[in-house]
C-alpha cells in the first residue's frame, strides 16, 4: 500500500513537474508578429521596445523609473534634477550618462518648452526652463532616450527595417527571446496576428487565443459648419451598439465621452439613449440641407461607419450622402497614456484647440468641463471607443506583467 | 420674255421637276428600307433582351439556390432559433455573393429584419418587409427590382429563395445589376446604342419620349432626323416603371445617304440647268433664227424691198413659214407691178381726160371763133374788122389760156429735187402774204381779212425756200378761191416737238369728208377751172421735205391745211 502510494506521489510529482515545465519561460526562438500596416487607429501595443525613456507610467498612473532612478523639482517647477540609472549600456556599448542622454531629451522637449535647457553631469539631468514644467515626468514618458536614430538602451536593439534582435546587455537582463520579426499580414507562419477593427473578418485559427486592449482610441464625428441643433439631433439618433457590436465586431464600446469609462470615471454622466422621436422632432423644426459624410472606400470599416450612420440619421430626417471633405467627418482620437489629463492634452493638440485652459494638474471636474466644453465646442459625437486585438498562437507566451493596455515583448517567450 | 428664255426656263424646270421627283422617291424608298431595316433590328434586339433576361433570371435563381444550400445558411438557419449575433454574419452575405457572382444579397430573418447585407452591409437590422408577403418565392421566377443602396439605387434582377429556421423562415434575396454592363452583353450592332434609363432616380427628363413612357408604360418609337429611338419600359413585380430601355438606331447612314441624294440631284439639277442652257442656245438658234431671218424681211418688204426673199432653212413649219412668205411677197410684187400699171394707165387716162377736158374748154371758143371769122369774111369790112378785132383777141385769150395750162402741166412735171438750206419760215409766209394782198383789195372780190400768226422763236428750217413758197403760195391761193364771198385767211407757225408747222386756214365753205379723203390726188378739184394739181404739188412739196401736211375741215365753218417739217 506505502508502495502503491509512493508510486502515486512519484507519477503525480513527474506530470506536475511537466505541466509546469510547459508553461515556464525559455530563452531563444524568434517570435514572428503580422502587424496591420497602415493602422492609423490603433497600433501602439505593438511597441517593440528598442528605447526607453526616463521615466513610465504605472498599470496605475503612477510615474515608475525606468533610466531615472530618481527626480526632484523646485517649487516653481521651473527646474528639475534627474538621477539617471547606473550601468545601462547603449546598444552600441557606450554607457547611459547624463550627456550622452541630453541631446535626444532637448529635442523631445523643445516643441514644448522653447527655453529649455539641460546640464550634464555624470548621472545627473538638470532641466531648466524660464515656463513651469509641472508636467514634465509626464512629457519625459514620451521622451525616448537615444544616442542615434535606432540606438536605445531597450531589450531589443534593431538588426533591420523589420527584424529586431535582443539586447544581451540590457540592464534589466535579457529577454527570453533572441529576436521579433515584424511581417505584413498574409505572409503565414506568425505566432501573433493583429486583428484590425472593423467588419472585415479575420478568422482566428483554433486554439489561439485573442489579446484586447483596454479602448485606445476614440472614433467620433466631427461636424464642420454644421448646425449645433442638427448634430444633437444626429447624436440623438445614432445608435452605438450595432456600431460598437457589429461593424466593430465587439472590439469597440459605445462612446459618449472622449475618454473610456475606465480612464476617467465619469463617461457615464455623458451617456444617453438613442433617441429618434426627439431628433425627427429637432429635425423637423430646424428642416437642414443634406449633409455630407466622407466615407473612403479603401477603409471598409470608416466606409460602413459612415453608411450606418446615414442609414441612423435618415431615419430621423437627415439626408446625408457621401462625399469626400464633407460636412462630418470621422476623426480617431488616439488615447495612449493612461492618464486622463495627458489624453486629453493630445485630444486638444489633435483637434488644434488652443481657447482651453491648461489641463496641467487638473481635477476630474475640470476634466469633465474640457470634455463638456470640447463636444459641444467643436461639434464632437462621440461615437465608439476602439480596442486593439492581437491573436496569438498557443505556441507564443507573454509573462502576466503584460496588461490590457499593452503586450511587454521583454517578457515574451516563446515555445522550441 | 424672249423665246430663248422660254426654252430655257421650260427645259430647266422639266429636268430639275424630274430629278426632283427621282430623288424624291429614292429618297423615300430608302428611308422606308431602312425604317423596316431597323424595325426588325429593333425587334430581334427586344427578342434578345427578353431571352437574356430570362436566362440571367435563371442564372440567378439558381445562384440563389446555391446560396441557401451552402453551408454557412444551413448554421445561420439553425442558429437563428435563438438570439443571433449579427456580428457573426456581418461579412457572410458578402461572401456567400462573392462566391455565387451576385452584386446583391440579403439575408433576412423571419421577421424581415437584415441579417446581412452584401450590397450595403451597414444595413443589418433594418427591415425588408416585402420579403415577409404571403408569396410561394420558390415557383417565383427572377424579377426586377429597385434596389436601395448606400450611394444611391441600383436596378437589380433579383430571386428570393427560403430556407427554413426552426418555426420561421431566413429569407435569401439575391441578384445581380442590370446596368450598362448588362447591356454590353447584348449583341448590338454599330449603329445602334443602348441605354438605360432608371425611372428611380433620374428628375425630369428632357427626352419626350421618356417622360410619355413614365405617363403610360408602353412600347414608343421616336424618329428624328438623327435616329430612331425605341423605348421600352422595364417594370417591377408589381408593375411599377423600374426604368427604360433605349434602343437608338443611328440614322446617320440613311442621313448619309439622303444627302448623297440630295447632292447627287443638285449636281444633275445642276447639270440640267447647264444642259437647259445650252439646250435652249441651240434649240432657239434652231428655231428663232429662221423666225428673226424672217422678221428681217418682213422688215425688209416694208421698207420697199419688195425683192427680199426670207431664207429656207428647213423643211418644217418654220421653213414652210418661210415659203409662203417667199409666195406672198412675190405675189405681192406681181400685184403691186399691176397696180402700177393699172395706176399708171388710170393716170394716163385721167390726165388724158384732165387734157381732153383743159384743151377742149379753151378749143371750143377757138373753133367758134374761127368759124365767126369765116362767116365774117362775107360781111362788110367794118363787120369783119371788128368781127376780127374780137375774134383775135378772144383766139389769144384762150391761146393763153391754154398757155397756162400747159404751163402747169409742165411745173408739175418739172417739180425738181429740194435744195435744202436754212430757211425763215415766217419770212416766206410774210412774203406770200404780201404778194396776195393786192388780190384781196381787189374791189371786184368780196373783202379778204389776211391775219398772220407767227411764232417768233421757230427759228430757221431746212427747206428748199422756193418750193416752199409755192406750195405755201398754193394753199393760200386755195384759201381764197374757197371764200369767193370774203373771210378771213389766217396764217399760223409754230414749233411743237422738235417740228415746224405752218398753217394756212380759210373761213369758206369747207369740204365735205370725202373730199378730204381724194384731196391731194393729181388732178382733182372741185373748181370749176382748177387743174387739180395745186394741193399735189403742194404734197409733192412736203413729202420731199420729209414732212407731213394734214387737212381739217368742217363743213360751213373752213378747212385748214397744216404742213409740218423737221426742225
Amino acid at each position: 500500500m506505502r508502495r502503491r502510494v509512493w508510486a502515486w506521489l512519484a507519477l503525480s510529482s513527474l506530470c506536475l513537474g511537466q505541466l509546469a515545465g510547459e508553461t515556464r519561460p525559455h530563452y531563444g526562438g524568434t517570435l514572428t508578429v503580422e502587424e496591420t500596416v497602415g493602422d492609423q487607429v490603433l497600433g501602439s501595443s505593438l511597441s517593440i521596445p528598442v528605447t526607453e525613456p526616463l521615466v513610465r507610467l504605472g498599470a496605475r498612473g503612477e510615474f515608475e523609473p525606468v533610466l531615472a532612478v530618481a527626480w526632484q523639482h523646485d517649487p516653481d517647477f521651473k527646474r528639475w534634477r534627474l538621477s539617471l540609472r547606473t550601468k545601462v549600456l547603449f546598444h552600441d556599448g557606450q554607457p547611459l550618462t547624463a550627456a550622452s542622454a541630453a541631446p535626444s531629451l532637448l529635442e523631445s522637449l523643445r516643441p514644448k518648452y522653447a527655453d529649455v535647457s539641460i546640464e550634464a553631469g555624470g548621472q545627473a539631468l538638470v532641466i531648466k526652463s524660464g515656463q513651469p514644467m509641472p508636467s514634465l515626468l509626464g512629457d519625459l514618458t514620451d521622451a525616448p532616450v537615444m544616442r542615434a536614430v535606432d540606438v536605445g538602451t531597450g531589450p531589443f536593439r534593431v538588426a533591420a527595417r523589420d527584424k529586431f534582435l535582443a539586447f544581451d546587455d540590457y540592464w534589466g537582463g535579457r529577454p527570453y527571446l533572441d529576436g521579433v520579426i515584424v511581417k505584413t499580414p498574409g505572409a503565414g507562419g506568425a505566432d501573433m496576428v493583429s486583428i484590425p477593427i472593423g467588419p472585415s473578418r479575420r478568422i482566428v485559427p483554433e486554439g489561439w487565443t485573442t489579446w484586447s486592449s483596454v479602448p485606445k482610441a476614440l472614433l467620433a464625428i466631427q461636424g464642420v459648419n454644421v448646425e449645433a441643433n442638427v448634430l444633437k439631433a444626429l447624436a440623438l439618433a445614432i445608435d452605438r451598439a450595432p456600431l460598437a457590436n457589429v461593424l466593430a465586431q465587439h472590439k469597440a464600446e459605445p462612446a459618449f465621452g472622449l475618454l473610456p469609462q475606465w480612464l476617467s470615471g465619469y463617461e457615464f454622466l455623458f451617456q444617453y439613449p438613442p433617441d429618434l422621436a426627439r431628433a425627427r422632432q429637432i429635425i423637423a423644426q430646424l428642416r437642414p440641407a443634406p449633409l455630407t459624410i466622407d466615407a473612403p472606400a479603401n477603409d471598409a470599416f470608416e466606409r460602413s461607419m459612415a453608411e450606418r450612420i446615414a442609414l441612423n440619421a435618415r431615419d430621423a430626417g437627415i439626408t446625408i450622402q457621401f462625399k469626400p471633405a464633407g460636412d462630418l467627418r470621422l476623426v480617431h482620437l488616439p488615447l495612449q497614456s493612461k492618464k486622463p489629463a495627458f489624453d486629453l492634452a493630445r485630444v486638444r493638440a489633435q483637434l488644434n484647440l488652443d481657447d482651453l485652459t491648461s489641463l496641467d494638474g487638473a481635477p476630474p471636474e475640470a476634466l469633465y468641463q474640457f470634455e463638456r466644453a470640447v463636444i459641444d465646442k467643436y461639434h464632437i459625437i462621440p461615437l465608439l471607443h476602439l480596442r486593439e486585438s492581437y491573436a496569438i498562437s498557443p505556441h507564443a507566451h507573454f509573462h502576466p506583467s503584460s496588461d490590457q493596455f499593452a503586450l511587454h515583448f521583454e517578457d515574451a517567450w516563446i515555445e522550441p | 420674255m424672249s423665246f430663248r428664255t422660254k426654252v430655257f426656263l421650260s427645259i430647266t424646270a422639266t429636268v430639275i421637276v424630274a430629278v426632283w421627283i427621282v430623288a424624291a422617291v429614292v429618297s423615300a424608298l430608302v428611308t422606308d428600307s431602312f425604317e423596316r431595316r431597323d424595325s426588325q433590328r429593333t425587334s430581334a434586339l427586344v427578342s434578345q433582351l427578353q431571352r437574356e433576361l430570362d436566362r440571367r433570371g435563371a442564372d440567378v435563381a439558381r445562384r440563389v439556390e446555391a446560396v441557401a444550400q451552402s453551408e454557412p445558411i444551413g448554421r445561420l438557419a439553425v442558429n437563428l432559433g435563438g438570439q443571433i449575433d449579427a456580428s457573426q454574419y456581418f461579412a457572410v452575405a458578402q461572401t456567400l455573393a462573392q462566391e455565387q457572382s451576385l452584386d446583391f444579397l440579403e439575408l433576412v430573418g423571419p421577421d424581415g429584419a437584415i441579417i446581412s447585407s452584401a450590397e450595403w452591409p451597414a444595413r443589418f437590422g433594418y427591415k425588408e418587409d416585402w420579403l415577409a408577403q404571403p408569396v410561394d418565392w420558390k415557383s417565383q421566377p427572377a424579377f426586377l427590382k429597385k434596389e436601395d443602396l448606400a450611394d444611391g439605387s441600383a436596378l437589380g434582377l433579383i430571386a428570393v429563395r427560403t430556407v427554413k429556421a426552426g418555426d420561421g423562415v431566413l429569407y435569401l434575396a439575391g441578384g445581380q445589376r442590370l446596368d450598362q454592363g448588362f447591356l454590353v452583353s447584348l449583341p448590338v450592332s454599330e449603329e445602334t446604342k443602348l441605354e438605360l434609363y432608371r425611372n428611380f432616380d433620374a428628375p425630369a427628363s428632357a427626352n419626350k419620349l421618356v417622360e410619355e413612357i413614365r405617363r403610360q408604360p408602353r412600347q414608343l418609337t421616336q424618329v428624328t432626323d438623327a435616329a430612331s429611338t425605341t423605348a421600352i419600359p422595364l417594370l417591377s413585380r408589381d408593375n411599377q416603371l423600374l426604368a427604360i430601355l433605349l434602343i437608338e438606331n443611328s440614322r446617320a447612314e440613311l442621313v448619309s445617304l439622303r444627302k448623297y441624294i440630295q447632292g447627287t440631284a443638285a449636281a444633275v439639277g445642276a447639270v440640267g440647268v447647264v444642259f437647259g442652257l445650252i439646250l435652249s442656245f441651240w434649240t432657239a438658234s434652231r428655231v428663232t433664227r429662221p423666225l428673226r431671218d424672217l422678221a428681217s424681211s418682213v422688215r425688209d418688204v416694208a421698207a420697199g424691198k419688195w425683192d427680199t426673199r426670207a431664207r429656207v432653212a428647213s423643211k418644217d413649219e418654220v421653213g414652210q413659214l418661210a415659203r409662203d412668205f417667199n409666195g406672198m411677197t412675190e405675189q405681192l410684187v406681181e400685184q403691186r407691178d399691176r397696180m402700177i400699171q393699172a395706176e399708171r394707165v388710170a393716170a394716163w387716162r385721167e390726165l388724158a381726160r384732165r387734157l381732153a377736158h383743159e384743151l377742149k374748154n379753151p378749143l371750143f371758143p377757138l373753133q367758134i371763133t374761127i368759124e365767126n371769122l369765116q362767116r365774117a369774111r362775107n360781111a362788110s369790112p367794118e363787120q369783119f374788122d371788128e368781127v376780127f378785132r374780137e375774134s383775135t383777141s378772144t383766139l389769144l385769150a384762150e391761146l393763153g389760156h391754154l398757155k397756162t395750162i400747159i404751163g402747169r402741166f409742165s411745173d408739175f412735171a418739172k417739180m425738181p429735187a429740194p435744195e435744202l438750206e436754212p430757211v425763215d419760215v415766217n419770212q416766206i409766209a410774210r412774203d406770200v402774204v404780201q404778194l396776195y394782198e393786192a388780190q384781196l383789195a381787189t374791189p371786184d372780190r368780196a373783202p379778204v381779212e389776211a391775219r398772220l400768226d407767227l411764232d417768233a422763236e421757230i427759228g430757221r428750217v431746212p427747206a428748199d425756200p422756193d418750193q416752199l413758197r409755192r406750195a405755201l403760195s398754193n394753199l393760200v391761193l386755195n384759201a381764197l378761191d374757197a371764200m369767193p364771198k370774203g373771210g378771213t385767211l389766217s396764217v399760223r407757225t409754230s414749233r411743237q416737238h422738235g417740228k415746224v408747222a405752218i398753217e394756212v386756214s380759210d373761213t369758206g365753205e369747207g369740204l365735205t369728208p370725202e373730199e378730204c379723203d381724194r384731196l391731194f390726188t393729181p388732178y382733182y378739184t372741185t373748181k370749176q377751172r382748177g387743174t387739180g394739181l395745186g394741193l399735189a404739188i403742194v404734197q409733192s412739196v412736203v413729202s420731199d421735205h420729209k414732212g407731213t401736211i394734214a387737212v381739217q375741215s368742217e363743213s360751213g365753218k373752213g378747212t385748214t391745211f397744216r404742213m409740218e417739217f423737221e426742225a
